[in-house]
Order: structure tokens, then sequence, then C-alpha cells
């Protein structure tokens, strides 16, 4: 996409700054290459820090110690900053949505994959496989069906164990798997204190906790991997010539509603709905999104500031290098500039309260600590992001309105309404 | 700018913003009423008799109650629907809560502002529903800690819909004065009537794909025990009494006959009355499985009814609702 960004320049240098804005603002063409952009750079972004991960991951397993523990964790945390802020791209693009669960599945039960402690319990009504423990058990029965896990591959793993049963909560690849294989579970409830898995786990022969430590490390392998592999499949899908870039930029008016679908679903449903205000509700520590390392704050921040920066069509990339361009936000304020303002204002005002989330959560008083009963102080935090995302949903239904895509999303298929519809 | 809108609309299309008011005074607002007065009413008698066959008539007046409003996610409702009817639950945390609690003897029951604080899996129409149609709690004698437990949360839940009731007095003035120069929230007539549309094709859509699409699950793997309130066997009552209330809501809405919406709504009932399992548990036998999923395929034509005879002809397009997540 550098061409067009470049033909964009030249345009500039040619006509005067003030007309070549106002005709870039103008053009949902141009808008689109931004997201299209800004989708490429976040899915490399996410590759890059996967990759750094797998190398993490490969020192830990070749010599565990507490430093190599540590800085595959940091590794983890430093992936998932770029990732978090691609989510934006999922509900409105059907090629992210087909892929997601394969990366980012939550909530888990996590003692499919490893060891658990007791207040776990074992298989539910829900999930006879909720208690399986891949790790320990070379020989597992899978729906009546005997399976040969000897070898723990990323086949095996991504084929066989992932949403085993037909059960969602049955993941055994992408970031909540590592994260479980390199913290643990967090078994403070909803005191201080995250996962503390002790690097003896990756420890073979002598030494080793936890037992199995090379399937342990053999399944952390094999997870990181399928990790990277699917990044390289999304990360191709948005550069020059993939299929998420070629089917997002066919049509102006359907490229449009799927940047304002990912928005809103993301928003409200998603992250407002499903991943903050239920676990407030339901006060289990367990109900947060990166529950083994404790780095919820940072999720729910970087999911935010994803959906900005695809409205500002502005992503800071992970060296510092930005990408930018013509913005769905121009589109709207050469049209209704109250309503671009409102809404940019919104977005600022979520992320004044994700920040102060991730502030409070930095500062000692963790994620769990939020959702506990009686938490006014938890609950008040919370539930300001919980505010903001909703009220900035309503400003993206008025930019849908006045960009007049409201038609589109309804004679569409009702993409709009019901976006898993465009889906199955 | 205003006025050439406004005699537009008045000339064309004048029935078009005209509903909000019917639709909260004819139906949303008497709804919310007859909840809290069906929940006060099961408090009452969880009070004078805990015991499970005492208070189970009580108990499904008040669910039946709760469906006439329960499907609206809007203003008050937003977060107070989560903390009443807790489900889906796939993960049962219901259960869960509800054994723990019980076994624990957690004190919580005894202190009404702290149960008011306690997880919405441990309150509501379904924490109830576990105590008093479970086989593992239902048994409980009068002198139990389940039958104060059972006291407790129909008394929170009386408390709750008390204030939701309130609640919604007021927030029924934030959609009246939608386009008013204070009203932040609806910023011009046609939000109010627009959020409104969006519940009731929410509530459908919730219908088909959860209350009935849950448990059908796919043909290989149904998932009878997904069924919604399958324990007191109201899972089809509920589809029934849901999509009742939407056509309501859509009447109250508009003030144009809605001859599509009607046939699904007689379709419906009458897909229903060939199901037996009031539980929907019929959904592991193909035969009865198919009527299940007639039923579906009746609930979602009154989704397109509404969407055919109410969205088009208002030129009106749902928003997001709050199921948009995965």
């Amino acid at each position: 996409m550098m061409k067009s960004l470049m033909a964009t320049t030249y345009l500039a240098l040619c006509l005067s700054p003030s007309l070549a804005q106002a005709e870039a603002a103008a053009s949902p063409a141009a808008v689109l290459d931004t997201y299209a952009d800004i989708a490429e750079a976040k899915y490399a972004d996410s590759l890059a820090t996967a990759r750094a991960l797998q190398a993490a991951v490969d020192a830990l397993i070749a010599s565990p110690s507490p430093e190599t523990l540590e800085a595959a964790k940091t590794a983890w945390l430093a992936a998932r900053v770029p990732y978090q802020q691609t989510e934006v791209y999922r509900f409105g693009n059907a090629i992210v949505d087909d892929w997601e669960g394969k990366v980012n599945a939550w909530p888990l039960d996590e003692g499919l994959i490893d060891y658990v402690d007791a207040s776990y319990g074992g298989p539910s009504d829900a999930n006879e496989l909720a208690a399986l423990n891949v790790i320990a058990n070379p020989q597992i029965t899978i729906a009546g069906q005997q399976v040969d896990a000897t070898e723990i591959t990323p086949e095996l793993i991504g084929e066989t164990l992932n949403e085993a049963d037909g059960i969602e909560t049955n993941v055994a690849r992408g970031y909540h798997a590592i994260e479980f294989l390199l913290w643990g579970q967090d078994l403070n409830g909803t005191g201080p204190g995250a996962g503390a898995r002790p690097y003896t786990d990756y420890v073979t022969g002598e030494g080793c906790t936890g037992g199995n430590c090379d399937r342990r490390s053999a399944y952390l392998k094999a997870a990181t991997d399928l990790l990277v592999a699917d990044l390289e499949e999304m990360a191709a899908n948005w550069a020059e010539g993939g299929d998420a870039r070629q089917s997002v930029t066919a049509d102006e008016g359907a490229g449009l509603v799927a940047i304002l679908t990912g928005m809103g679903s993301l928003s409200y449903g998603e992250q407002a709905g499903e991943r903050m205000r239920l676990g407030l509700m339901l006060n289990d520590p367990e109900e947060e999104h990166d529950c083994f390392s404790d780095n919820t704050h940072n999720s729910h921040y970087y999911d935010g500031l994803g959906i900005r920066n695809v409205y500002l069509g502005r992503y800071e990339r992970i060296d510092g290098s930005v990408i930018e361009g013509a913005s769905l936000s121009d589109l709207v304020a050469a049209k209704d500039p109250a309503l671009d303002a409102e809404m940019r204002g919104k977005l600022d005002t979520t992320m004044d309260a994700l920040g102060a989330i991730k502030a409070a959560a930095e500062d000692g008083f963790a994620y769990d600590m939020m959702l506990a009963a009686g938490n006014a102080e938890g609950e008040a935090l919370i539930m300001g992001g919980v505010n903001g995302l909703i009220d900035q949903t309503r400003s993206i239904e008025r930019v849908v309105r006045t960009l007049e895509l409201d038609q589109i999303a309804f004679e569409g298929s009702d993409s709009l309404d019901n976006p898993n519809a465009v889906f199955q | 700018m205003r006025l050439p809108a406004l005699l537009l609309s008045l000339t064309l299309a004048a029935p078009a913003f005209g509903g909000v008011s019917e639709a909260l005074e004819q139906d949303i607002l008497p709804g919310f009423a007859g909840f809290a007065e069906a929940a006060r009413t099961l408090a009452e008698t969880a009070e004078a008799d805990c015991t499970a066959p005492s208070v189970r008539p009580a108990y499904n007046a008040a669910f039946d109650a709760w469906l006439a409003v329960g499907d609206l996610r809007l203003g008050p409702s937003e977060t107070a629907a989560l903390s009443i009817a807790f489900w889906p639950d796939d993960r049962g945390f219901t259960q869960r809560t509800v054994t723990k609690m019980v076994a624990q003897q957690d004190p919580v029951v005894d202190d009404p502002a702290r149960f008011a604080e306690a997880s919405i899996a441990a309150k509501g129409l379904f924490a109830l529903e576990m105590l008093l149609y479970d086989p593992a709690f239902s048994g409980y004698d009068a002198h139990s800690y389940s039958c104060r437990y059972v006291q407790a949360a129909s008394i929170e839940l009386a408390r709750q819909a008390q204030a939701l009731n309130a609640d919604w007095e007021e927030f029924a003035k934030v959609l009246e004065t939608a386009g008013a120069p204070d009203n932040a929230t609806y910023m011009s007539d046609d939000e109010a009537i627009r959020a409104l549309y969006t519940q009731l094709l929410s509530g459908l859509e919730f219908t088909a794909d959860s209350r009935l699409g849950r448990p059908l699950g796919t043909f290989d793997k149904p998932r009878p025990k997904l069924a919604e309130a399958r324990r007191s066997g109201r899972s089809l009552r509920n589809v029934l009494l849901s999509t009742e209330a939407a056509e309501q809501l859509a009447h109250a809405l508009v003030d144009h006959d809605l001859p599509q919406v009607d046939a699904a709504s007689d379709n419906i009932k009458k897909a229903a009355q060939s199901i037996d399992k009031k539980d929907l548990s019929g959904v592991s036998d193909p035969q009865s499985r198919l009527r299940v999923e007639i039923l579906q395929q009746q609930v979602q034509s009154m989704r397109r009814a509404v969407e055919t005879e109410i969205g088009t002809a208002l030129g009106i397009s749902a928003g997001f609702n709050s199921q948009d997540g995965d």
C-alpha cells in the first residue's frame, strides 16, 4: 500500500494543501486503504512479537531458569500489545472472525491442558474434558474415541484438542493457552498476585516439578509455533494482494460498514458486555480476560486503543513509527464536523477510563481485585470503562447513519444488527 | 432546518416517530410495574412458607411477568437484567455458586445488604430455579439454610424489581425527550424509536439463537442441558412469552397493522403446540428435534416480519445490540 500513500502525497504536492486534504478526506477508497494498511502493520507487529516470544520459549525450554521464564513472560506481555489492537478487525471482517478463535479464544478450561489445583474441580456437566490433562496423559479419550497423544505436536493441538468434543472452552491453542503454560493458575482469588508457575515445571529429568516436564515443554513449544503460523497467515491476508485486504476494499460501502461493525460490536457486546460487565457482576476472578497473568488491564486498554486508532487512521507501531492516512474521522468531519468531534471525544473519554484501570492495576490494584464483591472502587473503575464503551457505541451508530451506511447494512445482510449472521 | 423535516414527517410518515410514548405507556412501563408486583408477591410467599412446593407458583408468576420486559436490554435494564436473569450460563456458574453457598452455609443470605452485592450467579431467577427445582436442593425443609436462601433471593429479587421499575419511570423520560437540547443520550427523535426497534429485533434474535439455538446445538451434538430454565420445565413457555412480548411491543411501537407479524405469531403458537417436551429435551430425538427447528424458523420469520413491517416501513435500521460479541 505504499504506492497509494505515495500517490496521495504526490497529489498533495500538486494541488493546494486544503483542497488536497478535502479530496483525500472525501474518498472512502483512501479510508479503506488506510484501514487495510493499519491492519497489515498491526498483524505484522503481532507476528514479530510472537516470533520474539517463540525465541524466548525456545530459550526457556533449552535452559529453564527464573530468568528465562521471566523473559518468556515479558515477551508474551509485549506480544499482547499489538495483537489486542487488532481485535477491532473482528466482527466486520469474516476472514478475521473465522480465524480468531485459533489465537485468542477465551475463557478456557485449562485443566484440559495441564495439572490444576484441587479447587478447580473435575469434569463438569458442561465439559467432560475440563480436567483431561493431556500433558500428564499420553493416551486420552475424547468423545468415546481413543487418541494417541504420545507426541504433542501442533497438529494434535490444532486438530484434535482444540474445541474437543465441540466445546468452546476446550481452548488448546493461542495466547491464553500459552499464558497458562507460562504463569499457571492464579490461585489468589480476588486477592493480590498472579499465577506463579515455577520455572522447574520445565526442568527435564531431576528437579522437574508438576510432572511430565518434557511433555509440558513439548506442548509450550507446539502451541507457540502454532501461534506464529496463525499470525503469519493473517499478516499475509492483509498484505498487498491478500484476501482480507481485497475483500474489504472491493466495495466501498461494505468496507466502511465493516470498519464500523468492528468498532461497534467490539465496543458494546464484546468488551463492555462479555469481558467487563459480566465478570464484574459475577465477581469471579477467573472472569478476567488475561486471568493467569493479571494482564487484563492492558488487554482492555489496547482493545480500546485499537478502536480509536482505526477511527483516527493512525497507528503507532511497536518500533515507534507511524502508519497514517485518510481516516473515517476525515470522512465524518467533511459531512458533520460536530459528529466527528463527538466521536473523537467519546473515544478519548473511553481511553481515559481504560487508562485509569491500567494505572490502578500498575499501581498494585489488579483487575481481579477490582472484581471482588462489594469493592466499590473497583466497580467504579470498571463501570467507567463500560459506560464509555456503551456511550461511544451510540456515536458509532450516528456515524453509520451520517455516512448513509445504514441502508447498506439494512439491505445487505443485516450485518450491523447481526454481524454474526454474515459469518454463518 | 427543523421545520421542513417535521412537515415532511407529518405528511409522508406521520406514525414514524410517534410510537415511543405509546410503547412506553402501553407496554413497557406496565410490564415493569407488573414484574415488580409479581416479585413482591413472590417475596411475601417465600416469607410465609419458603419450602419449594409453596414458592413455585409465585416463582413462575414472577418469571412470566419478567418475560414481558426481560428481553429489553437498554437503559436501566442494561445492567439490571443480568442480575435478575443470568442466562446463558454455559459454564455453569449458577450451579457451582449455589452448590457452594449451600455447602458452606454462607451467612451472606442473612444480610440483605451484603446479599445485594453477591455474584449474579448466586441470585435472581436462575439461582432460585436451582433451589426450587433441582433435585440436589429442592427437598429442603422449612428450617434449613436453603429455605432462608430462597427467602433472601426472593426478597432481593423484589427489591431489584422495584428499583428497576422506578429507574424505568425515569429512563422513560429520556426516551420521550429524544432530540431535546439537554438529552445527551438520544440526540434526535428517531434515535429513541430506533433504540426500541433494535431491542425488538435483538429479543427475537435471542429467542431464536439462544433460547432455541443453544439446546438445538448441532444435529450430531444436541445440547438439551443448555435449554433455558429446563429445570423448571419453562423452556418452551419462555419462548412463547418472549415472542408474545415482542409482538405486543411491535404493535405499541407503530399504529399501522402488522399482518405479517401477527401471522408469524400464530405460526409460533402452532409450532409450539406440537412440541411435547416443555424443557425442549426433544432436541436429542430426530423427530421431535425437527419440531423445535420449525419453531426456531417461525421465530426467525417473526424477526423478518418486524424488519419489513416496521424497519422498512419507517425507513429505519437496527443499531448494535448487546449480543453482538462472540
